[in-house]
């Protein structure tokens, strides 16, 4: 973290903790800034994270569609996905995210969208993924999303960086898209990522960050909080296998304070309580568990000091 | 900066074994009756490879090119596409199967099923009765609902692995041409299954390496350079 003030981006570490512990959300000074939902709207209250680049804010948990969504034309699991999309949309969720290489998820989440009438709700976020016509294959990812225009597209796993970044800035600036990111997983490709996020005007990247994979808190998300890029977490729960192997371990005592009633909980207000993560993204099949969740970015935030807790007791049960 | 080969398996397989499985009960219960069909077919083509002689030779071939066709454009396009990516990658593979097929049973080309009751006829009978009659009941170990059975004739992996056993059953120069697909299919398959935590990945895998080993013995043995006689192809049940 030699180009950081590591002292300073620690501190707002501790800042945005106590903030969310004592209800205020949307008073901090930083502009990664949290606030809270409208409460005249029906929707629960729910952290909102403020994207850099333009204030905008959303809510702090988004929703995948790795695997999850990749149900081909199987009416009942469509079905299925879009009761987790309802369940994901009444508990005040916005931004779900896919991928032209998630097979049929983009289908399933224009079905989805449909079935809900919830073109409205959602904050689009898909990827270019292609050594080939990016172009073609976001008009293909728009007509299976059945959405005019995305809010945000990435650069999947950088594929094809040299001609898809330069076409998604293009789009933007012709205003046929809001934002544009990159991104990586399995915590690959990170120097590469770093030199893009330094180079480039970036709205967003995506990156793997979970208690055991923390990787990124040495350097990216310090370096997407100096240059104010909004961060999108996938893999959350590594796949599912997190809250797998920690099924039937009692959580930490210290997990009371924040109102926590299972890990896969725990370890969503571990992510957003960091001051440079804008969303982590998990994937489910069951509605249930998108509500629960959502119910992570409510209520009180870990500190520093319990954010370190948590990762100690989830690495030594995994 | 990144490429195709940064990617491991497990980053390709996007699709869960819930999916997966809930393809062969829908084509199960949808298409029921090309399903019974085609794997009547499949014991009817066993029945005739099994024989002496090579009487029903040309049928056998007819009935594989069958269900070769009806595997690729029932499951693979129909279903196994929507959720795979790759598949479309791996659909010129079985059509070129039932062309090859097809060729066979079209052309008096040097190959023969029949029992010869060699090592190799044996593992050709135990694939092909592994894939018509066990190989179904493979998810009911695993906990899996009868009606998600992957039935010869329709499922791609017990119609590949059914189809080793077939080609290990004949003889004739040509018959290695019938080989690539299938033993292709099996190793994708198996890393497929593998990643998934499916326990069958290594029946796939032992299939592969038992009909290799197979065709090397019988190539040291002849079965596969030894030409047919005149006689053999004017009387088949010779």
């Amino acid at each position: 973290m030699s180009d950081f003030d590591r002292r300073k981006f620690l501190k707002s570490t501790g800042a945005v903790a106590a903030l969310g512990g004592l209800g205020v959300f949307g008073l901090g000074t930083n502009r990664h800034a949290f606030a809270q939902s409208d409460a005249a709207t029906d929707q629960p209250e729910v952290i909102q994270k403020t994207i850099p680049s333009t204030g905008e804010t959303i809510p702090a948990v988004g929703l995948g569609s790795w695997i999850t969504f990749n149900v081909g034309n199987d009416i009942e699991l469509r079905k299925q996905c879009a009761d987790v999309m309802s369940a994901f949309f009444r508990s005040g969720g916005r931004m779900i995210d896919s991928s032209p290489m998630y097979g049929s998820a983009q289908d399933v989440i224009g079905y989805g969208l449909d079935a809900l009438g919830a073109h409205n709700k959602v904050f689009s976020t898909d990827k270019v993924w292609t050594s080939g016509d990016g172009a073609s294959q976001i008009k293909e990812t728009s007509e299976r999303w059945k959405v005019q225009q995305f809010d945000l597209l990435q650069v999947h796993n950088l594929l094809g960086i040299n001609e898809n970044l330069p076409l998604l800035f293009r789009m933007k600036d012709a205003g046929q898209l809001r934002y544009v990111g990159v991104t990586t997983s399995h915590g690959r490709r990170t120097e590469d990522l770093i030199a893009v996020m330094k180079n480039e005007r970036l709205d967003f990247v995506q990156v793997t960050y979970n208690p055991v994979d923390r990787k990124v808190e040495d350097y990216l998300l310090p370096l997407a909080y100096d240059r104010g890029i909004a961060v999108i977490i996938n893999r959350p729960f590594r796949g599912g296998s997190l809250p797998e192997r920690l099924k039937g371990e009692p959580l930490p005592e210290f997990a009371r304070e924040l109102g926590v009633k299972s890990w896969a909980q725990l370890i969503l207000k571990y992510l957003i309580s960091h001051p440079a993560v804008t969303c982590p993204i998990p994937a489910t099949t069951k509605p249930a568990h998108a509500m629960e969740n959502m119910a992570a970015a409510t209520g009180a935030l870990p500190d520093e000091k319990m954010r370190e807790q948590i990762a100690a007791v989830i690495g030594v049960l995994v | 900066m990144s490429e195709w080969w940064d990617y491991g398996l497990a980053d390709l397989l996007l699709f869960s074994p819930r999916v997966y499985y809930r393809l062969f009960e829908i084509m199960n219960t949808t298409w029921w009756l090309v399903v019974v069909s085609a794997l009547v077919a499949g014991v009817i083509a066993s029945g005739l490879a099994l024989r002496h002689g090579f009487r029903g030779n040309r049928v056998i071939l007819v009935l594989l090119a069958l269900v070769w066709a009806w595997c690729g454009y029932g499951f693979l396009w129909q279903y196994y596409r929507p959720i795979n990516w790759a598949i479309p990658y791996l659909l010129p593979g079985f059509a070129l199967q039932v062309v090859l097929f097809a060729i066979f049973a079209a052309r008096p080309l040097p190959l023969r099923f029949g029992w010869r009751g060699d090592f190799s006829s044996y593992v050709g009978l135990t694939l092909v009765a592994f894939a018509l009659i066990a190989f179904p009941f493979v998810g009911l170990i695993e906990g899996r609902d009868l009606l998600q059975a992957e039935l010869f004739g329709s499922a791609a992996d017990p119609t590949a692995l059914g189809t080793l056993g077939f080609v290990l059953l004949s003889r004739g120069t040509w018959r290695w041409a019938l080989l690539p697909v299938p033993l292709l299919w099996c190793v994708i398959s198996a890393g497929t299954l593998w990643v998934m935590d499916q326990q069958v990945a290594f029946v796939m895998l032992v299939a592969v390496w038992v009909t290799v080993f197979c065709g090397w013995l019988d190539l040291k043995n002849g079965v596969t350079t030894k030409r047919l006689t005149e006689a053999e192809i004017k009387d088949p049940a010779s």
